[in-house]
C-alpha cells in the first residue's frame, strides 16, 4: 500500500512537469472544463426562467445538487480517464507494456491517464454549493464536512465503477464502441430529482447505473430532505459495491486479453 | 463522384461491422429521449405551453433533435486530429482526392447508416412509448430533410475546422471537447433556442450553431410556419457557404506548414 | 542446474470473427457471426536453464510473440503449464514481473514526453528498487551502454538507436535474473547492434542473466546464442544447439575455383573421380564450383587434385549461411530434431 502511494506521487510529479511544459494546452483544457460545467448551469437557469418549481424542487436546490455533483464528478474525471481504454490500450496493445510491470494494471492506467487539472471542478462545485446553500439558508454542522467527504468519495466510486465496468468490455471485444461518450450523457440524469422520472428510469438510475448516487441522493442530505436520507447514506455502500464489481470484472478481463495484432 | 460513393459505402459497411455499438446505440438513444421526456414533463408541470410549444411538440422536438443528431453527428474532428498527430495526413494528401472532401464523405456514410439503422428503429420505439406527433404534412417532411442535410453540412464544416486546428495546437483535445459542449448548448439540442432570454437569442442568431439542431427540429414540429421555414433554410444555406472560407484559409496555411515540417 | 523456464504442453487459441462479404453479408453479421478458432501456439514444451542465452526464431505468425507474451504473463494460456522463476506468470503477475525484464523492440517502455532519467526514476519506484541497489547496478549499465549523455533528453528527441539502448537500460533497472527481448535490434544500424550484443554478453556473464531473444536478424543469434528454439505454425520444429542445426542442415560445402586457364567439365570430373563431387559452372568459363560433403578428407582431396593439375587464380570455401539453412528448413517444412 505504501508503495502504491509513493508510486502515485512519483507519477503525479511527473505529470505536473509534463503539463507545465505544455501550458497552453492546460489552459485550454481547464477552460473547456469550465465551459462544460457552465452549460449545465445555463440549462438549469434557462429552465427556471419558465417555471418556479421542478417536481417540488426549487431553482437553488437544483443548483445546489449540481454543485455537489461537480465534486465527485471532477474527482472521477481526474483519475478515471478511461473512456478511450479500448482504443488506447487494447487495439494499440499498450496493455502489453502495462502488464510487464509489478503494479496492478488498473492502477497503472489510472496513473498514466490522470488529468489533475480536472480537480479545478471541485472548486467550482464548492463555490456553486456555497452560493446556492447561502440562498437557501442552509446550516453547516461540525460533522457535515466529514459526511460530505464520505458521500463525495462514494459518488466518485459509483462513477468509477460504472466506467471501469464499461471499459472491461474491451477485453472481450475490441471493436469500436460509442457507449462511453453516450454514458456520460446518461450520467447527467442523476443530477435531477429522480422523482420526476417514471419507475423504470428511477430504478435504472438507482440500482443499475446508479448515477443518482452521484447527485440527487447524497445532495438531499444537505438539503434536509429527510425522506431520502436512507439513499443518501447508502451512497458510500453503493460506491464500494460497484467499484468492487468493476475491479473483479477487470481482473477477469485481464485474463481474456488477446494482445495486439491478433 | 464514383469514388465518393465508394467511400460512403465503405464507411457504411464499417459501421455495420460493430454490432455491440449498434445495439447499445439504439438503447442509449432511447434512454436519453426517455429521460429528457420526463425532465420536460416536470418542467412543464401541467402548463399548457411554454414559448409557444406544447408538451407534445416539446417531446417531438426532443425526439427529432436527438434522432437528427444521429445523422449530423460524427467524429471526424477527432479522426483528423489523430491522423495529423500520427503523421498520416501527409500520406492522405498524396491520394488523388481532396482530403477534406473524403473526410466529409466518410461522415456522410456514418450519418446515412445511423439515420437508417438508429433513427428509424429508435423513432419507432419512441413513438410507441411517448406521445410524439409524427403526423406532419409531406411538405414539412421535405423541408425537414432539406434542413437536415444543411445541418449535416454545417456541423461537419465545424468539425473540419476543429480538426484542422490540430495543426496549430499541440494537443487539440480541449478545443474539440469545448466545441462539442458549445454545439450541444447553442444548437438547440438540449434547449430550444426560443427558451433562452432575449439577449441570448439575439447573440445566437448571429452564430451558425442554430442551423445544426434548432432549425430542423423546429421545422419538423411545425414550430416554424410558412415564411419562417424559408427564412430558416436560407440562414442554414448562407452559413454553409460562409464556413467554406475559414476552412479554405486554415487548410491552405496548414498545408503549407505540412510541406515545411514534412508532417 | 535449475530450470528458469519450464513449459509443458503450452497451448494458446484465439477465437476470431470473420465477416461476410458485401452489404447483405454485413447486415447478416449484425445477428449471427461466423467465427473460427486459430491455434497460435500448439502444444509446445521446453525448458531453459539459468544463465542460458536462447534464440527464439520463427517466421511471422509462427507463434513467437504469443508464446513470449505467455511467458511474461501478458497472455493467459488456453492450456498447459508454465513455470518461470518458480512462479506461474499470469497468476502471480505482479510478483512475477519483478523478477523479469522485458524489451519489446516495437513498443516503448519509456515515457515519451519526459527525460530519460525521469523515466528511470519512475520505473525505479515502480519496481521498488532502493537507491543503493540502483546506484550499484545502473551506473554500470549506463556506462556500458554509453547513454550517460542522453539521460536528460526527452525520449521523443532520441534516435532509434539511442532509444533502444535506453529501453534496454530501463528493462534492467531492477536487475532481473531473466530478460526477454522481442526484436531488440529491429531497424538499428550495425554499430548499435554490435554495442547491444556486447552488452548482453556482458550482463549474461557478470550477473548470470538468462536471456530469451526473438529476432529476425540471425546474426544476433549467431553472435549471442548457443541454443535456438525454432517455431513453425505454433509448434517447435527444432530445439538444440545452433552448431548442430548447422551441421545437420548445412549439407556440405562449396569450393569455388577461379582458374587462370579454361577448364571443361569433363576434365574436372575426371580429376576428382574418386570423390563425390558435383561440378557447376560459375560466372564465367574460368569459374567452377564443386559441391562436396562437409568432410575434411573430401575437401582437401578435391583441392589437392585440382590444384596439382591446373593453375588457379583464386580459391574460396563457401559455407551455407544460417539464414539459408533456416530458409531451407521452412521451405522443406520438415520436422527433424538435431
Amino acid at each position: 500500500m505504501r508503495d502504491y502511494v509513493s508510486v502515485f506521487f512519483q507519477y503525479a510529479g511527473q505529470y505536473l512537469k509534463t503539463r507545465f511544459t505544455y501550458r497552453a494546452d492546460m489552459v485550454v483544457e481547464i477552460f473547456s472544463d469550465f465551459l462544460f460545467q457552465a452549460v449545465n448551469l445555463v440549462f438549469i437557469l434557462v429552465v427556471f426562467g419558465h417555471t418556479s418549481l421542478l417536481a417540488g424542487w426549487s431553482k437553488d436546490e437544483m443548483i445546489f445538487i449540481y454543485g455537489f455533483f461537480l465534486v465527485p464528478f471532477s474527482i472521477f474525471s481526474s483519475f478515471f480517464n478511461i473512456w478511450d481504454f479500448t482504443d488506447r490500450y487494447i487495439v494499440k496493445g499498450e496493455l502489453d507494456r502495462i502488464l510487464t510491470r509489478p503494479v496492478h494494471s488498473l492502477f497503472q492506467i489510472v496513473l498514466e491517464r490522470m488529468e489533475l487539472e480536472s480537480l479545478f471542478g471541485v472548486g467550482t462545485g464548492l463555490i456553486v454549493m456555497f452560493y446556492a446553500g447561502g440562498d437557501l439558508g442552509l446550516d453547516i454542522n461540525w460533522y457535515d464536512p466529514f459526511i460530505f467527504i464520505l458521500l463525495v468519495l462514494g459518488g466518485a466510486l459509483v462513477y468509477a465503477g460504472i466506467f471501469i465496468s464499461l471499459a472491461t468490455i474491451g477485453f472481450w471485444s475490441d471493436s469500436k464502441t460509442d457507449i462511453m461518450p453516450m454514458m456520460y450523457n446518461i450520467g447527467n440524469y442523476g443530477r435531477y430529482p429522480v422523482n420526476i422520472y417514471n419507475n423504470i428510469i428511477k430504478y435504472v438510475l438507482t440500482w443499475i447505473l446508479p448515477f443518482a448516487f452521484v447527485g440527487v441522493y447524497p445532495a438531499s442530505y444537505f438539503l434536509g430532505r429527510e425522506n431520502w436520507y436512507v439513499f443518501a447514506f447508502l451512497t458510500p455502500v453503493v460506491g464500494l459495491v460497484f467499484f468492487m464489481i468493476a475491479v473483479v470484472l477487470w481482473n477477469i478481463g485481464v485474463t481474456k486479453y488477446r494482445g495486439a495484432g491478433n | 463522384m464514383g469514388k465518393y460513393i465508394e467511400m460512403i459505402r465503405i464507411r457504411f459497411l464499417m459501421m455495420l461491422a460493430y454490432r455491440t455499438n449498434y445495439y447499445s446505440g439504439i438503447l442509449i438513444y432511447s434512454i436519453n429521449i426517455g429521460a429528457y421526456y420526463f425532465l420536460w414533463n416536470a418542467i412543464y408541470g401541467g402548463k399548457e405551453n411554454i414559448q409557444g410549444l406544447s408538451i407534445t411538440q416539446m417531446t417531438t422536438y426532443l425526439a427529432v433533435a436527438w434522432m437528427a443528431r444521429a445523422f449530423y453527428f460524427n467524429n471526424i474532428d477527432r479522426e483528423i486530429a489523430m491522423e495529423i498527430k500520427e503523421g498520416k495526413v501527409a500520406v492522405e494528401m498524396v491520394r488523388p482526392y481532396p482530403y477534406l472532401n473524403m473526410k466529409m464523405m466518410q461522415g456522410l456514410g456514418e450519418g446515412i447508416f445511423r439515420i437508417l439503422f438508429f433513427s428509424v428503429p429508435g423513432m419507432v420505439i419512441v413513438t410507441l412509448v411517448f406521445p410524439v406527433d409524427l403526423s406532419a404534412h409531406a411538405a414539412t417532411w421535405l423541408f425537414f430533410f432539406l434542413s437536415l442535410i444543411l445541418s449535416f453540412i454545417i456541423n461537419t464544416q465545424i468539425n473540419l475546422l476543429a480538426g484542422i486546428a490540430t495543426f496549430f495546437l499541440f494537443n487539440n483535445d480541449g478545443l474539440i471537447r469545448a466545441k462539442r459542449v458549445v454545439i450541444d448548448l447553442f444548437s438547440g439540442l438540449i434547449l430550444p433556442i426560443s427558451f433562452y432570454p432575449m439577449w441570448a437569442q439575439n447573440i445566437m442568431s448571429y452564430l451558425p450553431f442554430q442551423g445544426i439542431s434548432y432549425i430542423p427540429s423546429m421545422i419538423f414540429t411545425e414550430g416554424f410556419k410558412g415564411n419562417e421555414i424559408l427564412q430558416a433554410l436560407t440562414t442554414q444555406a448562407v452559413w454553409s457557404l460562409i464556413l467554406i472560407l475559414p476552412i479554405y484559409v486554415l487548410w491552405t496555411i496548414a498545408k503549407r506548414q505540412l510541406v515545411v515540417q514534412g508532417g | 542446474m535449475e530450470n528458469i523456464i519450464d513449459v509443458q504442453n503450452l497451448k494458446k487459441e484465439f477465437k476470431s470473427y470473420s465477416s461476410r462479404q458485401g452489404l447483405k453479408g454485413a447486415f447478416r453479421d449484425l445477428f449471427t457471426r461466423n467465427y473460427t478458432i486459430k491455434t497460435a501456439v500448439d502444444d509446445i514444451s521446453f525448458s531453459i536453464k539459468k544463465g542460458e542465452m536462447v534464440g527464439y526464431i520463427g517466421e511471422n505468425g509462427a507463434g513467437k510473440s504469443t508464446s513470449i507474451k505467455m511467458l511474461t504473463g501478458i497472455l493467459t494460456p488456453t492450456d498447459g503449464k508454465i513455470v518461470v522463476n518458480g512462479m506461474n506468470p499470469h497468476k502471480e503477475r505482479e510478483k512475477f514481473v519483478k523478477t523479469i525484464g522485458v524489451v519489446f523492440g516495437q513498443r516503448s517502455q519509456l515515457w515519451w514526453d519526459i527525460a530519460v532519467q525521469e523515466s528511470f526514476r519512475l520505473l525505479k519506484k515502480i519496481y521498488n528498487v532502493s537507491d543503493q541497489q540502483y546506484e550499484e547496478h545502473m551506473n554500470d549499465v549506463i556506462e556500458t551502454l554509453d547513454i550517460g549523455p542522453l539521460l536528460d533528453k526527452p525520449v521523443r528527441k532520441l534516435s532509434l538507436g539511442q532509444r533502444m539502448r535506453c529501453e534496454l537500460a530501463a528493462a534492467l533497472i531492477h536487475n532481473p535474473s531473466l530478460l526477454f527481448l522481442d526484436e531488440p535490434t529491429i531497424g538499428l544500424d550495425v554499430l548499435v547492434k554490435l554495442k547491444i550484443r556486447e552488452f548482453l554478453k556482458k550482463i549474461n556473464k557478470k550477473y548470470g542473466t538468462t536471456i530469451l531473444l526473438t529476432t529476425h536478424d540471425l546474426s544476433d543469434i549467431e553472435a549471442l546464442c548457443e541454443r535456438v528454439v525454432m517455431l513453425d505454425e505454433g509448434k517447435i520444429i527444432y530445439d538444440g544447439p545452433l552448431k548442430e542445426l548447422r551441421e545437420n542442415w548445412a549439407e556440405g560445402k562449396q569450393i569455388q575455383f577461379q582458374f587462370s586457364e579454361k577448364a571443361t567439365i569433363e576434365e574436372l570430373q575426371s580429376l576428382t573421380k574418386e570423390h563425390l563431387v558435383v561440378w557447376e559452372k560459375g560466372a564465367s568459363d574460368l569459374v567452377w564450383v564443386a559441391s562436396v560433403d562437409s568432410d575434411e578428407t573430401v575437401i582437401s582431396g578435391v583441392i589437392g587434385k585440382v590444384t596439382a593439375a591446373k593453375k588457379i587464380a583464386d580459391l574460396k570455401i563457401l559455407e551455407i549461411s544460417t539464414e539459408e539453412i533456416i530458409r531451407n528448413i521452412y521451405v522443406e517444412g520438415a520436422v527433424r530434431h538435431g
